[in-house]
């Protein structure tokens, strides 16, 4: 057993610590450090940052053109971009949609979308969930029905994330009745230029315009855009959801975060109150122990001797960790955190009311916004079935 | 990075583990708690396994492990609920007797890997709650000899030591931690007196009343504190595996259960509200095992950085353990509740290692007054 990292797990850490330092705009990381809100510019400026070094695709393996990293190397460049500031990358493309392609798409499929997606050039939006199916996404009813060379598309789907500037979406929609809701789902991906798509936003309670609903009119798909079998895209899915790991915790940003806790409450007066302190550690005994089960991940991975199955957990304790910092910040904040100042979610307002509390403006917010990451995913509840399942063993 | 254990590793689990099972099942354990929480023939069979010397040094006739070693074997012992206080003498009383170095030390030391001699550390006092500096009990320099007065409390499997090592105060007041310096005091000298009791795990342990005892220095004032910080925090490594050991085979009793006893006609492990709390004694569990290793593979750090991690795993063990402890009581309704079943024993063991070295709240104080800026595993 042995804590640390080797000699050439260090040396690629400071490899990829010193790339960011160089390539990841300030403007950007600024922003990321005060919740203020990113644009669309921000995160493709950054995609393609990352895509021209080959990176976008960080867990490719090297036949896609990706870098070809282990578990460890893939852990070590989200921690190293995490910390430094960076946006979280748009996962739709290059996490999710693309190891689909990889493992059930034609040859033909992956030279015509994976490009656009290591780039940073195309951006993807998912398409899992329904008004009527959330928890029970098999339940889905987005119709798609063939007809000659393409699939006819209608239905809604909804909490789509970014949607407003996707260009392409993955889709589950339904083209068999027959036997188990599970076999009778296709994936899909879909233009998002085709007539017959809206695309409607949904505000959330912090205000902001982050998911929408995507509407389908007798959209017309082309049906050498299905992926794989017809009928088999439940299992597609799956594979999908098995690639999310250890990602999924996101202790890294969770680090970075409990620092920002620190300088809050240093900022706000509240540090060296020890019933605040004494929440703080609380906090950092769960980062410290969700980040331990991380590396166990990854050791199990590196060396391929045992399997953990913790990725329910992970994802359990991770989102719980992600609303503790942020309602800690909140609260550091207090008062100040209740004037509801919406130009405070966009750059350049903090230097000049920087006195009004600039710092702690989008507090709330974030906090309020926080509250997806136990619904969203599975829920929590989800989380706890498939955990309960494991170890009582039916 | 690598959590994995080596070969040789998994053949000492596997050793302890199959001793357990023959010679220490749930019985057996009865029969010496009722006997007052120690057994020579138990401890004569860790013995036998080299187990006493795990520790100690080859030159001592020991095996010199590491701690990743003495990790192993705790969660074993957990595992088996074992009454009998290896990790007080193999582990605390040996690191603190090793690092004495003097001639004396090392014949405790043999003694300790041979299996014939119990040395323990005698530091906690009626008023010390936790604290390895707030030492009442005094050392008097007097014609060539230390001669020690106070009295300390839960001294582990008191009744069989051989001998103490002993916190005692050489100068400064209470809290100072400049004044601590650590003795050994042997059983039988004149102003000794033990005073055996059992605790609410079934482990025997005594107050020790020193009145006029005379002590060979172990360790200097100035020296003395450093070392016992060390050994405490060696004993916590060594309780938090244990805790994960024990932990994991109350929840494995607890599925068992669920999956047996049938209410309203079906297994309890079918009604919705039962899972999610097994989910979540499951998410305690995994979290307090990944801390064990923490605290185990932090023991080589510099004295903060080591202070503050154990201090974190901890806590982490704290509200792992209670919530284990409670729940799975919980879960197992009123059987869960008796002295006959198992489990109760778990959860009592569970609750006094909460109390061992300090609670959760002593120690996220630690963690707090500790605090970087920066956080996480490499902080």
């Amino acid at each position: 057993m042995d804590l640390n990292f080797t000699p050439d797990e260090q040396a690629f850490r400071e490899k990829i610590h010193a790339w960011v330092k160089e390539n990841l705009p300030r403007e950007i990381s600024d922003k990321v450090r005060n919740s203020i809100r990113l644009s669309r510019d921000d995160m493709q400026r950054w995609a393609k940052i990352l895509g021209k070094n080959g990176w976008l695709g960080w867990g490719w393996p090297k036949e896609f053109g990706g870098p070809g990293w282990n578990a460890i190397q893939k852990h070590l460049f989200e921690e190293e971009t995490a910390l430094a500031g960076a946006p979280r990358v748009v996962p739709f493309g290059p996490v999710m949609v693309a190891p689909v392609i990889m493992a059930f798409g034609s040859p033909e499929q992956q030279r015509r979308f994976l490009p656009g997606i290591a780039s940073g050039e195309v951006w993807w939006s998912q398409g899992y969930s329904e008004p009527g199916s959330g928890s029970d996404l098999a339940s889905l009813k987005t119709r798609a029905e063939r007809r000659g060379d393409f699939y006819i598309v209608n239905g809604q789907k909804t909490w789509t994330t970014l949607g407003q500037y996707g260009d392409w979406i993955f889709c589950l929609v339904r083209t068999s009745n027959e036997g188990k809701p599970q076999t009778g789902i296709s994936f899909l991906l879909i233009d998002m230029k085709s007539p017959g798509i809206t695309v409607r936003p949904i505000i959330t309670m912090d205000g902001e315009h982050e998911v929408n609903e995507v509407w389908f009119d007798n959209v017309e798909v082309p049906a050498d855009q299905l992926i794989g079998e017809e009928n088999k895209g439940w299992t597609y899915a799956k594979h999908l959801l098995a690639h999310e790991r250890t990602n999924i915790a996101d202790v890294n940003r969770a680090k970075r975060e409990l620092e920002r806790v620190k300088r809050v409450a240093k900022g706000e007066g509240v540090y060296d109150d020890l019933r605040f302190r004494d929440e703080i550690a609380r906090l950092e005994v769960d980062v410290v122990a969700l980040e331990m089960m991380v590396l166990r991940v990854l050791s199990a991975e590196k060396s391929g001797k045992q399997s953990l199955d913790v990725a329910g957990l992970l994802k359990i304790r991770g989102s719980e960790i992600q609303q503790r910092y942020t309602e800690l910040m909140m609260l550091a904040a207090g008062p100040s955190a209740v004037p509801l100042i919406k130009e405070a979610m966009e750059a350049g307002w903090q230097a000049e009311h920087a006195a009004a509390g600039a710092f702690v403006a989008p507090l709330a917010a974030t906090y309020f916004n926080m509250r997806k990451t136990t619904i969203y995913g599975g829920s929590n509840e989800v989380q706890r079935n498939i955990v309960a399942q494991t170890v009582l063993g039916s | 990075m690598d959590f994995n254990f080596t070969d040789d590793q998994e053949m000492l689990r596997d050793t302890v583990r199959k001793w357990v099972e023959k010679d220490y099942d749930f019985e057996r354990r009865r029969a010496t708690v009722k006997a007052g929480g120690f057994s020579r023939e138990s401890w004569k069979g860790l013995a036998d396994l080299g187990l006493t010397g795990l520790a100690v040094p080859e030159a001592q006739g020991g095996m010199g492990f590491g701690p990743v070693d003495a990790m192993v074997v705790m969660e074993e012992l957990g595992r088996g609920l074992v009454l009998e206080p290896f990790a007080a003498v193999s582990l605390v009383a040996a690191h603190l007797l090793d690092a004495g170095r003097s001639p004396s030390a090392a014949l405790w030391l043999e003694g300790i890997a041979q299996g014939k001699e119990l040395v323990v550390l005698a530091q906690e006092e009626r008023h010390s709650r936790y604290r390895l500096a707030h030492v009442e009990t005094r050392a008097e320099h007097k014609g060539g000899n230390w001669q020690l007065n106070g009295t300390k409390t839960v001294v582990p499997a008191g009744g069989h030591a051989g001998a103490f090592i002993v916190s005692a105060r050489t100068g400064g007041n209470v809290d100072d931690p400049a004044g601590v310096a650590l003795f050994v005091v042997s059983r039988g000298e004149p102003g000794v007196e033990v005073k055996p009791y059992p605790t609410q795990d079934g482990a025997a342990a005594a107050e020790l009343v020193l009145k006029g005892a005379s002590g060979i220095e172990l360790l200097p004032a100035g020296q003395a504190l450093p070392a016992l910080e060390r050994a405490v925090d060696i004993g916590i490594a060594a309780l938090c595996a244990e805790a994960v050991g024990a932990m994991d085979r109350l929840a494995a009793l607890t599925v068992e259960y669920m999956n047996t006893r049938k209410q309203f006609g079906v297994p309890i492990a079918t009604f919705q509200a039962l899972r999610h709390r097994m989910a979540d004694v499951k998410m305690q569990l995994e979290l307090a095992r990944s801390m064990s290793y923490f605290a185990t593979l932090k023991l080589g750090e510099p004295a903060n950085a080591r202070r503050r991690a154990l201090s974190q795993a901890k806590v982490q063990l704290g509200q792992s353990m209670r919530f284990v402890g409670q729940q799975c009581v919980q879960l197992h309704g009123g059987i869960g509740v008796t002295d006959e079943y198992a489990g109760s024993h778990y959860f009592k063991r569970l609750t006094v290692i909460e109390m061992t070295f300090g609670d959760t709240m002593f120690h996220l104080g630690e963690v707090s007054a500790r605090m970087q800026d920066t956080a996480g595993v490499f902080a």
